[in-house]
């Protein structure tokens, strides 16, 4: 809800408005297929480009730069770094993330940040950055700054910026252990589904950030509630999936050198 | 968290210490400190709790109050549910780097930890029931918590509190009446009934969830972790439970390393079997804290910092 926010950075709009409300379509259930006629592990197809968005070179004093798609959901990534950091006697690399959703990202308006954006900005430098060699550069930060321009799903949102991340990451030629793949689950009928939209939502939601060739889960979050063996499964479940997007993004960051 | 500085060593000898089964004061990897829990100490408040794990000088104290107000109903939001708002703000008082806006990275944090685990119908609370009347007005729950001191564990201190404060939570008693007017239509109006002895709980607060926080340190983890202990952990684990040991949230902390998924199976194992324990330990505690605030202890301020 806009309510009554008086933005002093920006002309605003009027002091109330309120989203218009749509009758909420009654999905069928899971077992006659999803919406979109996806499998019940299937990702949406997803398109990812490391390196510079556009020729005209807009992001060229970004160290690395990454544009992430999966279905409807839009990332846009840069990495600033290793530059030098305010604090002078770290031994270990200060890796900061920027989360943002652009203002008509979501399904409801919110021109200025909320905390949600903070909290997960701080999530985000929690799961990538086990993945980073930070004591290969000491004294110095390394920011990824993440703009959200279209969201379809909240923890696949968040899956798909973890990615979007990784690939800004080697495309700045920032040393890591490995790249780090997420992706989300949702709990509808007692089913694990994969990637789940908005429309699609989940009770339960469980996502997993997975380095492949280290054997790591770096990130586990986990809304909703479900017995233990039921989110064992669906952490299993997630972690095969990290494998095949992990594929993908290796194809991305191959196509952008050749 | 409040950075501490060790040296080479000590880190050393913490490891180690870890990997062997030994901590520094002498617990065993899956012990928690000494709990205290105060209920219902702020009389303005519809519940509150205060809890403390570690001795007393030497422990995480928060603070939780439970405010229930009444909202008005906006088109967008959920018809005929009520709703949770968490806030926690970390005092100065708790360390010097939290005066000013030095805290603000941790509350935003501890905020969302909160909200994930009782905002919703993952906590157990019958959100239907917090709704007074539908497309018209409902309770909202603050949850506001102060974290007085902190010595390693917030989260788990900020879980239990929360939950006992929820526990003791009244809330007055509210009168719904219909009438139809002119064109037939019928229109509710409520009324809350302005009466101390005549108050609800909560309905669903006995399956709220508790937490357990499990720290990496080394190659092995720890529950619990001191102030020491979690200026040596490489990453974190806070796991919440219900009463029916359903898992009601997990978060993972720490950038400096993950965990490989058999650690992962492992924790999430050892996470349902500790909350058995911690569940009769909160039970216990908690029926002694309500029955100790009905005046045996003289009500000045000086018995709410001192004797707790």
């Amino acid at each position: 809800m806009s309510g009554a926010v008086n933005d002093r950075r920006r002309i605003n709009g009027p002091a109330r408005s309120v989203e218009p409300i749509y009758t909420p379509t009654v999905l069928d259930s899971v077992a006659k297929g999803r919406s979109d006629g996806r499998g019940l592990d299937h990702m949406r197809p997803i398109y990812a480009k490391a390196g510079p968005i556009s020729d005209a070179q807009t992001t060229a004093s970004a160290s690395g730069s990454a544009f992430y798609e999966q279905g409807s959901i839009r990332i846009s990534c840069a990495v600033y770094g290793p530059r030098s950091a305010r604090k002078p006697n770290a031994r270990r690399a200060h890796f900061v993330c920027d989360f943002q959703y652009a203002p008509f990202a979501c399904s409801k308006r919110s021109p200025t940040q909320s905390t949600d954006e903070h909290e997960t900005s701080l999530w985000l430098s929690n799961t990538v950055g086990p993945a980073i060699r930070l004591e290969m550069y000491p004294k110095s930060s390394i920011d990824a700054y993440v703009t959200v321009i279209e969201s379809d799903g909240k923890m696949a949102t968040l899956a798909a910026t973890i990615n979007c991340i990784s690939l800004a990451l080697a495309d700045a030629g920032i040393e890591t252990y490995d790249t780090v793949a997420a992706c989300s689950m949702g709990l509808r009928d007692s089913q694990w589904i994969v990637d789940c939209t908005h429309q699609e939502n989940a009770e339960c939601s469980v996502l997993v950030a997975y380095m492949p060739s280290v054997d790591e889960v770096t990130g586990v979050l986990q809304t909703g509630k479900t017995t233990l063996e039921v989110h064992e499964q669906g952490v299993q479940l997630c972690t095969n999936v990290c494998v095949r997007v992990y594929a993908v993004i290796c194809r991305a960051l191959q196509a952008s050198v050749e | 968290m409040t950075s501490l500085i060790l040296s080479p060593s000590e880190q050393d000898f913490i490891t180690r210490g870890v990997e062997k089964g030994f901590r520094a004061d002498g617990r065993g990897s899956l012990d928690r400190r000494e709990v205290t829990l105060r209920t219902n100490m702020i009389s303005q408040a519809n519940g509150s709790a205060r809890c403390r794990i570690g001795h007393l000088g030497l422990g995480t104290d928060v603070l939780v109050g439970i405010k229930a107000e009444v909202n008005t109903w906006t088109p967008g939001e959920p018809e005929s549910l009520g709703s949770i708002v968490c806030n926690v703000e970390c005092s100065p008082s708790a360390a010097q780097e939290f005066e000013g806006r030095g805290a603000e990275d941790l509350n935003v944090e501890l905020t969302q930890t909160l909200d994930r685990m009782f905002n919703g119908p993952q906590s157990g609370i019958d959100m239907a029931k917090l709704c007074i009347i539908p497309k018209q007005a409902y309770w909202v729950l603050h949850v506001d918590a102060l974290v007085l001191d902190v010595k390693g564990g917030i989260v788990d201190a900020l879980v239990w509190a929360t939950r006992a404060a929820l526990l003791s939570t009244k809330l007055p008693r509210v009168v719904v009446e219909s009438i139809a007017d002119e064109d037939g239509n019928l229109q509710s109006e409520f009324d809350v009934v302005d009466d101390a002895e005549d108050q609800v709980a909560i309905e669903g607060v006995e399956n709220l969830p508790l937490s357990v926080t499990f720290n990496q340190i080394g190659k092995r983890f720890v529950i619990d972790a001191s102030e020491q202990e979690e200026a040596v952990t490489q990453a974190s684990l806070t796991v919440a439970v219900s009463p029916q040991l359903e898992i009601c949230a997990v978060q993972k902390g720490g950038f400096l390393r993950g965990f490989p998924p058999s650690l992962l199976s492992e924790i999430m194992q050892t996470a349902r079997r500790v909350a058995r324990d911690e569940f009769a330990k909160f039970k216990e505690l908690y029926e002694t804290a309500a029955s100790n605030q009905t005046g045996d202890e003289p009500s000045t301020g000086s018995t709410f910092l001192g004797a707790f």
